[in-house]
């Protein structure tokens, strides 16, 4: 098999993504793979210095065939900074730099010049300060591809857990929750599990919105109203679904068996039940992009920018993800 | 220390309740620590030892002072309420709604007398109770009514750690609509002196937040900034020990960490699924603003394996020692 190639987007440059990039980036890798960062190159030399790294940075060269990662080295294709930066400062000014990094990174998986997307943390309260309006990776990416359906997926290696909404505010998400959005969500993530994940018949379990799955209607109609139906017309067509069942107990070991993924109806459903039971451990995938692009599942760190006690497990478990979704096991 | 007197009741005879009682009394830690004194009827005992092949004495008592409470040996005040012959386990039953009301009646009076330190329930069945036309609609609503008391406060406890909730049984719309400033101070201060009773004095208090990563400065929400975050400066300017909002991804982690003495969630799914998924079993329920202590299973009467013998009784042992754990320190 062929080695594959994927690019890292540095993201936020005050934040610990320069630091876990070449914290990887100076370690052998179990896995043959090629790594190359977007980032300024200036930044990444400054960072390994502070952090007394010694890993040799080289330029891109897009001529050279795919080369797996050896230990201590980068390649890196440069985008520049607009003003230097301070580990743990964030400037609005680099707004733009961070941007033009995702923008960059897309561009390149999508002319299949690399085989997947990684990207390391942004700080969304700084580009929104720098007068950009930005919800996240997830919904850039999705416009970027044009793409009006993506569907946002945390993975361990136990448990996959999927979104029909991400980052709305709590009292916006029932009525997002439309027939349409429900189903174009429950058959991206069945098409996905098949291509990228191995999954044969996917078996996805399916959360209620209210207590309890609405109990019969007592506690909120949108089960009856969208969910049931969205389902059985889906089932119709051999999809292997179960719910909706009442979440607080989605996540217990006797539902989960047999399970290749759940699906959640809003962020806070199934992520704090992730983030509790594997820290750092899981990943964050964008599922219905013509792109793989995979995330590590924790933010910008600011105060361990620059100090070395950043972690670069989950960036490696990232990167792990996609090699595993390129080749669709 | 005295060890406490627990009524145990003994839930709908039809469901799972009389299985795991037995169950839970043959396990030595719970002799160790309390005084178990079953609320029930002793048939339904009998049979329930019987088909789960424990062996245990029924001694009946008429005042709770009067036990034995030694393992082998199941106190038990009987209200002799069912017939056996027409006792059908895993179905709806008048006869079975109202003896599940009997025994918290009963328990309820204990408790109110101060003859026993606390309860802990098994399940009960709504429908159950409504075939027996008993008004109310499930136990806290019951206990409500025949302590004299008014709106008690659900906490939920699993591995050392407790959650509270804003709202339970509403829709998700519903309950974003009930965070307001107002109410998350009122419930702060609820949730203190509900702690206190308990005999928690010390730590500080969690509030979740209601929309993904607490709103991110209100990109996703407002609640945090508008009704949130007020309310807990308002809560700390009044000499309350507590902090938030607080993403929902983070707070009960930290929480199991023991940074909080409790957290205060906001809405139904958001503590439950934080508490069950840690340890579905040991997720307790105790019931504060009552004249006493009461701590209840958080799982339903099973129909649909009851009087095998194979429900678990994992959760109401747990139960059994919470109560047992905050019963010297609850101030009535």
């Amino acid at each position: 098999m062929e080695d594959k190639s994927i690019l890292i987007t540095t993201g936020e440059p005050a934040g610990i993504g320069p630091d876990i990039t070449l914290q990887l980036a100076q370690q052998a890798l179990p896995i043959p793979v090629q790594i190359v960062a977007l980032a300024d190159p200036e930044l990444l030399a400054q960072r390994a210095s502070e952090l007394g790294l010694s890993v040799q940075l080289h330029t891109y060269d897009p001529l050279k065939p795919v080369q797996k990662h050896q230990a201590g080295h980068l390649e890196v294709i440069s985008v520049p900074l607009s003003q230097s930066v301070k580990s743990g400062e964030l400037n609005a000014a680099n707004a733009s730099y961070v941007l033009e990094i995702l923008r960059q990174g897309c561009q390149a998986c999508l002319e299949k010049r690399f085989d997947a997307l990684v990207t390391a943390p942004v700080h969304k309260g700084i580009i929104n300060e720098a007068g950009i309006p930005f919800s996240g990776h997830t919904e850039f990416f999705a416009e970027q591809t044009d793409t009006k359906q993506v569907v946002m997926m945390l993975a361990t290696k136990k448990l996959r857990v999927a979104l029909v909404t991400t980052h709305l505010p709590l009292s916006a998400v029932s009525s997002a929750i439309t027939p349409k959005r429900l189903e174009t969500v429950i058959r991206i993530l069945a098409a996905d599990l098949t291509n990228k994940f191995g999954c044969q018949l996917p078996h996805i379990l399916v959360c209620g919105l209210n207590p309890h799955a609405g109990e019969g209607g007592h506690l909120g109609k949108e089960e009856i109203v969208t969910i049931i139906p969205t389902l059985n017309k889906l089932r119709a067509e051999g999809l292997q679904l179960t719910g909706p069942v009442s979440a607080d107990t989605a996540f217990i070991p006797q539902s989960l068996s047999g399970v290749d993924a759940v699906l959640t109806m809003y962020h806070d459903q199934g992520l704090p039940v992730l983030k509790q039971q594997g820290f750092s451990k899981a990943v964050n995938i964008t599922l219905g992009l013509p792109i793989i692009r995979t995330s590590v599942d924790h933010g910008t760190a600011l105060n361990l920018a620059g100090t070395g006690e950043a972690s670069s497990e989950s960036l490696y478990n990232a990167i792990e993800m996609a090699w595993g979704m390129i080749s669709g096991l | 220390m005295e060890k406490p007197i627990i009524a145990i009741t003994l839930g709908d005879p039809a469901g799972v309740g009389p299985e795991i009682v037995v169950k839970s009394l043959s396990d030595s830690k719970v002799y160790e620590v309390c005084k178990p004194l079953v609320i029930g009827d002793k048939n339904v005992i009998n049979d329930a030892l019987s088909f789960c092949n424990k062996k245990a004495e029924i001694y009946i008592v008429n005042k709770p002072e009067d036990g034995k409470y030694c393992q082998g040996i199941i106190d038990l005040i009987d209200l002799a309420n069912i017939s056996m012959s027409k006792l059908h386990k895993g179905t709806v039953q008048a006869m079975c709604g109202q003896a599940a009301y009997d025994y918290i009646e009963t328990a309820t009076e204990l408790a109110m007398a101060g003859e026993v330190d606390s309860i802990a329930t098994t399940p009960i069945n709504k429908e159950s109770l409504r075939a027996a036309k008993i008004e109310y609609i499930g136990h806290t609503e019951m206990l409500e009514g025949l302590s004299h008391t008014n709106d008690p406060l659900t906490m939920f406890e699993v591995r050392g750690m407790r959650v509270f909730f804003l709202s339970r049984h509403v829709s998700l719309r519903q309950s974003c609509d009930l965070v307001t400033k107002q109410r998350v101070l009122d419930y702060i201060i609820r949730c203190t002196e509900a702690l206190k009773k308990l005999g928690v004095t010390e730590g500080k208090m969690a509030v979740a937040g209601l929309n993904p990563h607490s709103g991110e400065h209100g990109l996703f929400g407002y609640e945090e900034v508008q009704h949130i975050e007020p309310a807990v400066k308002e809560a700390q300017a009044q000499g309350y020990n507590v902090v938030g909002p607080i993403s929902a991804d983070s707070v009960f982690h930290q929480a199991l960490q023991g940074q909080y003495n409790a957290v205060l969630s906001l809405y139904h799914d958001q503590g439950h699924i934080a508490t069950k998924t840690v340890d579905f079993e040991k997720t307790i329920a105790i019931t504060n603003g009552l004249p006493f202590l009461r701590t209840s299973v958080d799982h339903g009467t099973a129909f649909d394996i009851a009087g095998k013998g194979i429900a678990s009784e994992v959760s109401l042992t747990e139960a059994i020692l919470l109560a047992t754990k905050y019963s010297p320190h609850f101030k009535r």
